[in-house]
């Protein structure tokens, strides 16, 4: 009751008169015990914190050429907001979700981080997706201290200097990681193949080849780059063709994957593809290509089929995985319409981190304490990934492990055994020991509070 | 070899799209002397059209011929509700008031059809014919293509030519008040006018559409690129907006194969700025005289 006073209230003097008058009022009324009362003072400091409420807030593409697919991710961290919620909460607290539609363009990405900061005054910053986006305003958040988890998006700058950003944490395998696994795989598998690289112009092309060339820097006969937005991709799909290219590596979104089949399909190009994670999700490309005509593309996933990928947790094809069963029961309690998709699972397994992070954090929830408990113990979570987190003092960068898989008939089958490596020379080891975790019981996870 | 038939064909093909948008532009600037950016969001709204009526089962040329009627009944609808009622003694306003319909029509087709996007059926093959044992990066939607922008281009030069509305349209074009004098109903005739515009800027949306991915801003770069293709032709010449289409068509594929792709918007603002500085009245002006 006492912490629903407007935190702007509680500045300046009259406003202490209110905050006692009012915390004098509710003690009496409520009889609040000793041990409530100490986590009140710290939440009280805590803008978006309350004694019963944690308000967080994410910006993510509703609208626009990103948001097929991606616009599914914010309903995956609600969904299971709400079943924790439902269940208690955390420490008590009920988790508001906040969502802002950016339309993948940074301008709006800074105004609508702006109103989630300042207006809205939320705790932190869950989840915001994509790399030019949040790129806009990840020196903002810092500048204000602002926890800045989970970003959905694979570019290494989210973790790899936590000197300079301190409130700002990675969640998926950085592409440079995906890459370097793509390329050792190529290396060992297919030491003969003529590759050609068909590249995203920013980070996600940059890290990925980055990480392929560590390993096959030789084989690489071409690389093309196509602007996100110029959906004329056949020139760039020619030069790969002339080069006698065999195995193309892309790292692309999945419209793009959609259109470089379709111009391949058109110039006769028939190479072995390998797309990386974000690229391949075969139900999105599969429901943009399915309604082309004359048996060109035979509908559905099986547009995929023989395509190369990575994993880096269970997805919807795999139903038997108990991960896959507790997101689909979420799903089935507290989702809105539609399946249960992989974007959906995406948004439900950050929600599950976060939520592993405010418990390590504690009842004296703060905007430090939250960044410290994650350095601490946040490499120590149990969750649906292949591989364990990063999270360090000196890395806040995400997941470490990822496996090679086929498509076929819209599933994974896997090539590799689940591998885990890091930036740099970082060897890549095979270590399935993360994998094997399974959610607890409840479907909430039981992280012990760091002091 | 391959990689240069297949730029240099794709281009071709891209370029008798930019042909069709960059006539449908010139049109509209010949009879009102307006440069009608709207043309890309009402060519999208038809192609959605077309959409809606495909997925709801009926045959791709049902959808087609819907698009084009409905591109025709948007342009004369355009032409009247507002247009007309804009204060023309400043050529600026219509121009500036086009550019609130582009916003406003996308926002629509945002609310109506959502914002993602969708895949949009071509009526032939999607594959490339095979000529011995190379494929040649030309499909059967892509002769359709071109075809169908010669038979547009063919229709519309017959109308002008050899028909009395052609006679009466590019009179009123001409000099409207003389026109009126001699008992020619010109408000109606740059009515048809603008609806035949959009009829045409509603095929090449159709065209570019085909066998691809559509979402309400898919006809944004077509708008740029029609635009500077027209100018190429000098804005005032059909015959030149076909030219400088199939031009800016196979250059931008060139750039776009051999330099890279993050060029090809530079280099239309490179060509643009050259017709500009070496030949202002483009390589087909030479009407200047007309201006009043």
């Amino acid at each position: 009751m006492r912490s629903t006073i407007p935190d702007k209230l509680r500045r300046g003097p009259a406003a202490a008169v209110v905050v006692t008058l009012a915390a004098c009022a509710a003690l009496s009324a409520c009889g609040a015990g000793e041990d409530r009362e100490e986590s009140a003072d710290a939440a009280r400091n805590t803008v978006g914190v309350t004694d019963d409420t944690i308000k967080v807030g994410g910006h993510f593409p509703l609208t626009g050429v990103a948001a097929p697919g991606y616009s599914e991710i914010p309903t995956g961290h609600q969904a299971y907001f709400d079943y924790v919620n439902a269940n208690g909460g955390v420490n008590g607290r009920q988790i508001e979700w906040v969502v802002k539609d950016d339309a993948y363009n940074p301008t709006n990405t800074s105004s609508v981080t702006n109103e989630l900061v300042l207006q809205d005054e939320i705790f932190g910053m869950v989840g915001g997706l994509g790399t030019p986006t949040h790129g806009a305003v990840i020196d903002f958040l810092n500048d204000e201290e602002v926890p800045d988890l989970f970003v959905s998006s694979g570019s290494r700058q989210w973790g790899e200097t936590p000197e300079d950003y301190p409130s700002t944490f990675g969640w998926q395998p950085d592409y440079v990681i995906e890459g370097k696994v793509i390329g050792q795989y190529i290396a060992e598998n297919l030491p003969n193949a003529k590759v050609g690289l068909f590249l995203q112009d920013d980070d996600l092309g940059a890290d990925g080849e980055a990480g392929v060339r560590q390993f096959i820097d030789d084989q690489v006969v071409e690389t093309v780059h196509y602007t996100p937005g110029n959906t004329d991709v056949a020139p760039q799909i020619a030069k790969l063709q002339a080069a006698g290219v065999d195995l193309v590596v892309g790292f692309n979104v999945p419209s793009y994957t959609a259109l470089s089949q379709l111009v391949a399909l058109k110039t006769g190009f028939s190479p072995q593809w390998i797309y990386s994670n974000v690229g391949s999700d075969p139900n999105l490309v599969g429901s943009l290509l399915a309604n082309f005509s004359e048996g060109a593309v035979d509908g559905g996933a099986g547009m995929l089929d023989g395509v190369i990928t990575t994993e880096y947790m269970p997805g919807a094809d795999a139903p038997e995985d108990p991960w896959v069963q507790l997101w689909q029961k979420v799903w089935d309690e507290h989702g809105q319409d539609g399946e249960l998709t992989n974007y959906r699972i995406y948004g439900m397994a950050e929600a599950y981190t976060f939520v592993q992070a405010l418990q390590a954090a504690g009842e004296d929830l703060t905007r430090e304490g939250i960044v410290a408990a994650l350095e601490e113990v946040g490499a120590d979570f149990e969750g649906p990934g292949f591989g364990p987190f990063r999270y360090s003092a000196d890395s806040h960068l995400g997941l470490s492990g990822l496996q090679v898989v086929q498509l076929k008939g819209g599933a994974g089958e896997p090539l590799t055994p689940v591998l885990v490596t890091d930036l740099g020379d970082a060897e890549i080891e095979e270590d399935d020991s993360a994998a094997g975790d399974a959610p607890p019981e409840s479907g909430i996870p039981e992280v012990d509070a760091v002091d | 070899m391959q990689q240069l038939l297949t730029t240099t064909l794709s281009g071709l093909t891209l370029g008798f799209v930019y042909a069709a948008f960059a006539l449908a532009l010139v049109m509209i600037w010949r009879s009102t002397r307006i440069v009608n950016f709207a043309q890309a969001p009402m060519a999208m709204i038809t192609a959605y059209v077309a959409l809606v009526l495909i997925d709801a089962g009926y045959s791709y040329w049902i959808g087609f011929a819907a698009a084009l009627l409905a591109g025709f009944l948007l342009g004369s609808l355009v032409e009247w509700l507002v247009i007309r009622r804009v204060d023309a003694s400043n050529p600026i306003n219509p121009v500036i008031l086009t550019l609130g319909l582009f916003i406003v029509f996308h926002s629509l087709a945002a609310l109506i059809f959502g914002s993602r996007f969708r895949s949009f059926p071509a009526p032939f093959g999607l594959r490339g014919f095979e000529v011995g044992d190379t494929t040649v990066a030309l499909t059967g939607f892509g002769i359709f293509t071109i075809l169908a922008v010669l038979v547009a281009v063919g229709g519309l030069v017959l109308l002008f030519r050899f028909t009395d509305v052609g006679l009466r349209m590019r009179a009123s074009a001409f000099n409207p008040e003389v026109s009126r004098l001699l008992g020619v109903r010109v408000g109606r005739m740059l009515n048809l006018g603008w609806a035949l515009a959009a009829l045409v800027g509603s095929l090449s949306g159709l065209l570019i559409a085909g066998g691809g991915l559509v979402h309400p801003s898919y006809m944004d770069p077509v708008v740029v690129y029609g635009f500077v293709a027209a100018v190429l032709g000098g804005l005032d010449s059909p015959a030149g907006a076909v030219l400088g289409g199939l031009l800016l068509g196979l250059s931008l594929s060139f750039v776009s194969g051999y330099l890279g792709s993050e060029l090809v918007a530079m280099a239309a603002l490179v060509v643009l700025m050259a017709v500009l500085l070496v030949r202002p009245g483009g390589i087909f002006g030479g009407i200047a005289e007309r201006r009043v």
